[in-house]
């Protein structure tokens, strides 16, 4: 089916090629055959009496405009032979428009129907907007000048119906029908192929309608599925918490449970032989005394477990300090914290970044750059807080991202802040962070 | 396989355009011929024994002066025939490179782009000072402003005088500064009927056209570029008035050339090349044989001066040479060369167009060649005065046809068959119409 409109179109364009060049080489050559005509006759003078302008040499003319259809042929089969590259395309297009200008030009605006040529390949061809309307406009605009009776009012120029004239009214007739005819004929086949390329564009549009139904039908598949994974994850977020519950009961059974049972066990034991073997129910206390220390340890464990994130229960000097305590008891790494400002109590999300941004520095520090030494330090430079991590690792030359660099970026942008990463000498992150120093926390 | 083949086909295809292309260009450059259009015998109708001498001579002396360039030309174009010969030529793209231009071509051409500007040629050329021509001769080869062509010969009208006649009459001939109303006198001195036989002979002056008269009077038809007439001007108006009081002297008779022949008119307008051809050996024995005769300025108007029209012949360069440099070479050697000037005097009927060839003594010595040891001769000054303050008519493309309309109201007007003052209004209103078309 597309391959048929294709060859229609293609022989559609050829027709229309045939045409032109009948139509272009019909001036010149009536202009050629009357030129000798009249000179044979010695009606020079009179003919010229008669007329604006004349070729410089119709011969020539009859040449030149052969020559130039010629090369409007080449682009035609080069156009055709790599319709795939959209620089052949265009560099054609504009070969022909400029070659039909030539034309036009030399043939003095007699003939201006090659031009549809050009409007035919523009119509096919053409894609994208810029270059295409460019032309389309160039196209019709020199359509429009390019008229005969236009031009001929600033400059002299040769007309076919000054040559068409001298011949006898009869021949007249014949002449004039045949080069009307020509470029009737070039205008309908023009329209034809119009009518075709918007047929074929129709297709097209059916066809992208068709693949519209079925991308919103997927759409709305798209969206069940959404709704169904809210589900999901409602009712994940519930058995964790659920799970969670668990944990917590299980903990309590298997340590407080434990050992209050064996506390209560112990006691009333004691109670028991208290009063008649003093010395057995002692022994018995202080097993007993074991027992609470060794729960109240489990007890403590198990909080621990339990608990939230430092920073979520100290403050923010705290937690950094708390951060340091841990890693420097984990690691053979030494951490050093220096703060040149007072009060460490910013708004949360800003402290959040901090505290992250420390936490990931010092991470990537002992991991990635083997350091042995970790400097932190907090600076307030209105209405900045800078903030630097530097290390005495091996440092890197080239940045990575994956490093966690990328995550400590992202917090700090969201800050509108910004970050600067050196590995030249160890490795240094520095830290700007526009505070909002607005209200003092005291 | 299709593919090789269509490629194939279109290598085929560039390397004929190539080499019809390089074809081209050899057949462009091949010729170092210079070609020359020329007609035979002289521009202002007068028999001319020395046609091609002048030619002849030039190119002899530009074929020295550029030994790698020929120059050609069709000997034996009458000039009745050189019109259309030179027509065909352009019609089939065959233009000569340098020819000569017929006063009534010279709008066409210069309109249809045939004629190439000479204006760059002649500024460049540090060996050309246009100062050299005389200005108004100068002028007949400018179109809308450009110069589009070069005189080669100028002729000047002037006032053919009956010396036997006003010795006969007991007037002396008038010296160069005469009035009209010094020739209405005369003219009613001498028209008579010397027969007795009831019928006028003898008249005063014959074929003085209303033009002469404008132009006497100062005034112009048109303005340079075709785009004003001027027939509502009062100078024109007296002009048209002086002709009909002098017309009217012969009471409603023609004066006929035969008149003329005969000795029976004292005055008539004749150029100057008419002058040049009969005052000499041979033609002299042909006309105007049995009175002595002689030339002066034609007469002013009350507004005017001693001016008359001046008809030049031009040479122009084809606007599609390939030999441009050659050509212009060429066209120097004809028309700004002292030596081919001095020719035209020698060999032609014409004067110079260069000031100082025409005001030359060698000029007056060639000019007293030939000539009966009694006459007087047209000496230089008069030539150069007249040549100096000598108008031409203007070059627009429809001045032929407007010129037509006009003669042809006019001549009503002057047979009083309308009034004068009405008329010119009329005239003056169609001919702003018709220039504005």
């Amino acid at each position: 089916m597309q391959l048929q409109h294709a060859d229609k179109l293609k022989y559609i364009k050829v027709i229309m090629i045939i045409i032109n060049l009948i139509a272009v080489l019909f001036v010149p050559g009536l202009l050629y055959i009357t030129t000798q005509n009249i000179y044979d006759h010695f009606m020079a003078r009179d003919f010229l009496q008669n007329v604006e302008a004349i070729p410089d040499d119709p011969f020539q003319l009859l040449f030149m405009a052969a020559g130039l259809f010629i090369a409007l042929m080449i682009s035609y089969f080069v156009r055709e032979h790599h319709a795939d590259s959209m620089k052949i395309i265009y560099t054609t297009i504009v070969a022909d428009f400029v070659i039909s200008i030539v034309i036009i030009w030399i043939l003095n605006f007699n003939y201006n129907g090659v031009l549809f040529l050009v409007f035919a390949n523009l119509i096919t061809y053409a894609k994208g907007n810029k270059g295409k309307y460019l032309l389309m406009f160039l196209a019709i605009a020199s359509f429009l000048i390019a008229d005969f009776d236009l031009v001929g009012l600033n400059y002299p120029l040769f007309s076919i119906h000054d040559y068409i004239a001298y011949y006898d009214a009869n021949t007249q007739k014949y002449i004039l029908a045949f080069y009307n005819l020509m470029i009737s004929l070039n205008m309908v086949a023009f329209i034809i192929y119009c009518i075709y390329v918007i047929q074929e564009q129709r297709g097209t549009i059916d066809e992208v309608s068709m693949l519209y139904e079925k991308l919103s039908q997927a759409n709305e598949e798209l969206q069940d599925a959404n709704v169904q994974l809210k589900e999901y994850a409602a009712i994940t977020e519930k058995i964790g918490e659920t799970r969670e519950r668990n944990r917590l009961a299980r903990e309590i059974h298997d340590t407080l449970g434990h050992t209050l049972t064996g506390i209560s066990a112990g006691v009333d034991a004691c109670l028991a032989t208290i009063d008649s073997k003093p010395n057995q129910a002692k022994h018995q206390l202080e097993l007993i005394a074991d027992v609470t220390r060794s729960g109240i340890l489990d007890v403590r464990r198990s909080v621990n477990k339990l608990r939230p994130d430092a920073l979520e229960r100290l403050s923010l000097e705290s937690a950094i300090l708390e951060l340091i305590r841990e890693m420097n008891s984990v690691s053979g790494t030494m951490i050093h914290f220096a703060s040149k400002v007072e009060t460490l109590k910013f708004d949360e999300d800003e402290e959040n970044a901090i505290y992250r941004v420390i936490q990931e520095s010092v991470t990537n520090a002992i991991r990635h750059g083997k350091a042995s030494n970790v400097w932190i330090s907090i600076e307030k430079d209105e209405p900045k807080l800078l903030l630097t991590i530097q290390d005495d690792g091996i440092g890197c030359q080239e940045m990575k991202k994956g490093f966690g660099t990328r995550h400590i970026t992202e917090r700090i942008e969201m800050l509108n802040g910004t970050v600067q990463f050196d590995g030249s000498n160890g490795f240094a992150v520095h830290v700007q962070i526009p505070i909002r120093w607005g209200e003092e926390y005291d | 396989m299709i593919r090789t083949k269509k490629n194939l086909f279109m290598i085929l295809i560039c390397i004929l355009l190539l080499g019809v292309v390089i074809l081209y260009s050899y057949n462009a450059s091949r010729s170092e011929t210079l070609e020359i259009g020329v007609f035979v015998g002289s521009n202002w109708d007068v028999a001319n024994a020395n046609s091609y001498t002048i030619m002849d001579k030039a190119i002899e002396r530009f074929e020295r002066q550029n030994p790698d360039i020929k120059v050609h030309y069709y000997s034996g174009i009458p000039k009745e025939d050189y019109a259309e010969w030179l027509a065909g030529k352009m019609l089939i793209g065959k233009m000569p490179d340098v020819f000569m231009v017929l006063e009534d071509d010279f709008n066409k051409l210069a309109s249809m782009g045939e004629l190439k500007d000479l204006s760059t040629l002649m500024s460049r050329d540090a060996g050309f000072d246009k100062e050299a021509y005389y200005q108004t001769v100068l002028d007949t080869g400018t179109y809308y402003g450009k110069q589009y062509a070069l005189p080669y010969e100028a002729v000047p009208n002037l006032m053919f005088v009956n010396k036997t006649l006003l010795q006969k009459e007991g007037i002396s001939v008038p010296d160069n500064d005469w009035s009209w109303e010094d020739l209405y006198a005369i003219c009613t001195k001498v028209t008579k009927d010397t027969n007795h036989d009831g019928i006028l002979d003898q008249y005063g002056l014959y074929n003085y056209h209303w033009t002469e008269a404008v132009y006497a009077n100062g005034a112009s038809l048109f303005d340079k570029d075709g785009r004003q007439s001027f027939f509502t001007d009062e100078r024109v108006e007296e002009a048209i008035k002086f002709v009909m009081k002098i017309e009217g002297v012969n009471k409603g008779n023609k004066v006929t050339q035969e008149d003329f022949d005969n000795g029976n008119v004292a005055f008539m307008p004749l150029p100057f090349s008419e002058y040049r051809t009969y005052k000499t050996y041979p033609y002299r024995i042909k006309k105007y044989t049995n009175f002595q005769w002689d030339c002066i300025t034609l007469p002013a108007g009350s507004e005017g001066n001693n001016t008359s029209e001046i008809n030049t012949l031009l040479i122009g360069i084809s606007a599609n040479t390939k030999k441009e440099a050659a050509a212009w070479a060429f066209l120097k050697t004809l028309t700004y060369d002292k030596d081919i000037q001095m020719d035209v005097f020698r060999y032609s009927q014409g004067a110079s167009v260069l000031k100082n060839v025409t005001q030359s003594k060698e000029a007056e010595e060639i000019l007293q060649q030939d000539m009966e040891e009694s006459e007087k001769v047209i000496d230089t000054t008069l030539l150069n005065r007249v040549l100096e303050e000598g108008i031409i008519v203007p070059k627009f493309q429809n001045y032929t046809e407007a010129m037509a309309v006009a003669e042809n109201d006019i001549n009503q007007m002057i047979e009083g068959e309308k009034s004068i003052e009405s008329s010119l209004k009329i005239l003056q209103r169609s001919m702003k119409r018709y220039l504005a078309q």
